[in-house]
């Protein structure tokens, strides 16, 4: 019994020492800036290695990584889903939450009308595509309509 | 609506009075939309549609040891003339409003409010607490809980009294890196117990995975996830995407997804209720694309996907240019893709699904005005409703009445399957301005 209190005493020293040597070293580690420094062309796709030639700060992954190239626009998710700070020094929420929201008022691609550039999802007449699209990849319709995002969907999906 | 607009309202008061007594920064981005419309359904009356819509947008940074901020977002609704859309005359929604406080290291924050999630697996929005931190030796983690934002509407669910989500939900991620070249997360989601249906379907929300980013080489990068249903006990996703970059301009990439529609499409009564639903199904998508920057003004992309499920298989491909002249104050775009999808993808009662898709925009942006044109085009392999063709065009007008404020207005006009003629117009005024207190400049 009393070696298992050891043992129970000597882990908790342990992991008390592991935790305070950790939080030693907090202040060492580096942050990404709370916004880009300087502002960014709208409506070009971003080429990061036009000035970065280092790996960032804080995620230490390359910078030629998030080039807003096409193939970076179309595959946005796997980014997002684990370095959503660092797009969050050059976009704020609402730029990602004009097509991923809980609640919208009108398609994205009508919000943004001025703007065709943008990849805005279900352009022109989507009542008749989604009839094919919805059957082709219902994932995909999942990410943004599955458990939000759906009171015009219900409307004829009940 | 009134709730959300008395919320928005206090919160930019609150910020401007933190504000000037700060020194903050605020910014505030705002887009007033008119929509002009007419609604001809034979065996109605003519209606006028007049919706008004307010988009508001508040970011209030450097408050109080500078280290805090408040950012607010969301919309509301006022119908003009007759009813623009569902039984109320108005309608918004806040989609987020969080206070935020940035530590100087380790990229660690909290944040308090209504906010959304992006953690590895986990993607929600929630009223609750949100935290984060770098830890030593590459680890890091993040952790949230709260209460699920439910949609209030009560017509939300047809016959049912809930929206299916249950009331509560924590989660959190875990990752490890190494270098630059590895990036391990564990993440997962619990949501509280979902509350009885009477006529839909509904499970649990609860989901466990990793995801991963592994980079041997600075010309490959392979990253992905994949996630379990506790509930179901079974896998629920896996997506993958390899990037290969074999010189400077081109980038070749494959894509790997597969969904489970047991596990993965469960938790929503929308999904769950609908005719095609099959627990047992499974959707799979393999892909490739390329994109080539030919010079600083002509960027080509091409792109092919296969999808396989029970229901039968398809095929899409095509390509895409897109262009930038007179230092990118011209830019255009031009694309095709043809889709070859079988009789299972079909809209009833119809045996091809396949389709030509084609879109062409152009725009240029002066310091005065701004101008967009815009179409898109399909052309069906075989009638439906008696169509060959759906298309839509939109031409785009604007002027900056000054730096931050602009009007434009917007005219499209469509023939498809669903309405012989569509014709819809726009007129928009967006104001985006930042307000600089005596902090250190951005």
């Amino acid at each position: 019994m009393n070696q298992i209190k050891l043992t129970i005493s000597a882990l908790a020293s342990a992991g008390l020492a592991l935790v305070l040597a950790a939080c030693a070293q907090m202040g060492a580690l580096p942050n990404l800036p709370a916004s880009h420094p300087e502002a960014l062309a709208i409506g070009q796709q971003i080429n990061c290695a036009e000035c970065h030639e280092d790996q960032q700060k804080g995620t230490l992954k390359p910078y030629k990584a998030f080039n807003h190239s096409p193939v970076f626009v179309k595959n946005h998710r796997f980014y997002a889903a684990s370095d959503d700070r660092l797009c969050s020094t050059c976009h704020k929420s609402s730029f990602c939450n004009d097509c991923h929201t809980n609640k919208v008022q009108m398609k994205p691609s009508t919000k943004y009308g001025n703007r065709p550039d943008r990849e805005m999802q279900h352009r022109g007449n989507f009542m008749t595509m989604h009839k094919i699209e919805g059957k082709l990849d219902p994932a995909s319709c999942y990410r943004c309509h599955g458990r939000a995002n759906n009171e015009r969907c219900i409307q004829c999906h009940h | 609506m009134k709730k959300v607009w008395c919320t928005l309202l206090c919160a930019v008061s609150f910020a401007a009075a933190s504000s000037s007594a700060l020194a903050a920064d605020i910014s505030v981005d705002t887009s007033t939309l008119l929509g002009i419309g007419q609604r001809d359904v034979s065996g109605t009356k003519k209606e006028t549609l007049l919706p008004a819509t307010q988009f508001l947008g508040v970011d209030v940074d450097k408050l109080a040891d500078g280290n805090l901020s408040l950012h607010i977002y969301g919309w509301g609704r006022a119908d003009l003339a007759d009813k623009s859309y569902n039984s109320q005359k108005a309608d918004g929604s806040l989609t987020y409003g969080y206070l935020q406080y940035r530590f100087k290291e380790a990229n660690a924050n909290a944040r308090l409010g209504r906010m959304f999630i992006h953690e590895g697996i986990v993607n929600e929005q929630i009223d609750g607490l949100s935290v984060r931190t770098d830890l030593p030796a590459g680890f890091g983690v993040s952790a949230f809980g709260g209460a699920v934002v439910h949609d209030n509407n009560k017509q939300h669910l047809y016959g049912e009294s809930s929206d299916g989500k249950g009331d509560t939900i924590a989660g959190g991620r875990a990752t490890y890196r190494y270098l630059g070249m590895l990036e391990l997360g564990l993440s997962g989601v619990f949501e509280a117990k979902a509350p009885a249906l009477v006529s839909h379907k509904s499970g649990n929300h609860r989901l466990v995975g990793g995801d991963l980013y592994f980079s041997p080489h600075k010309m490959v990068a392979l990253m992905g996830q994949s996630s379990y249903n506790p509930e179901t006990k079974a896998v629920a996703e896996h997506s993958y995407l390899l990037t290969v970059k074999p010189f400077e301009p081109l980038i070749v990439s494959a894509e790997f997804n597969e969904h489970r529609t047991g596990s993965y499409l469960s938790s929503s009564p929308l999904f769950s209720n609908m005719p095609h639903f099959n627990p047992t199904d499974r959707s799979r998508t393999i892909g490739g694309s390329a994109s080539y920057q030919a010079s600083k003004n002509i960027g080509l992309a091409a792109d092919y996907k296969h999808y396989s499920r029970t229901l039968g298989n398809a095929d899409r491909y095509g390509a895409d240019a897109r262009l930038s002249f007179s230092d990118n104050s011209i830019r255009g775009g031009l694309g095709y893709h043809y889709l070859r999808a079988s009789q299972g993808f079909a809209i009833s009662p119809y045996i091809s699904a396949s389709y030509h898709e084609l879109r062409g925009y152009l725009m240029h942006d002066t310091k005065g005005y701004f101008a967009a044109l815009d179409a898109i085009g399909y052309l069906f392999k075989e009638k439906i409703y008696n169509e060959r063709i759906a298309w839509e065009g939109t031409v785009s007008l604007g002027y900056h009445l000054t730096p931050a404020l602009a009007l434009s207005g917007d005219v499209s006009y469509g023939r498809n399957p669903e309405f012989t003629e569509e014709t819809k117009g726009l007129i928009r005024l967006t104001y985006n301005m930042t307000f600089e207190g005596k902090g250190e400049k951005k």
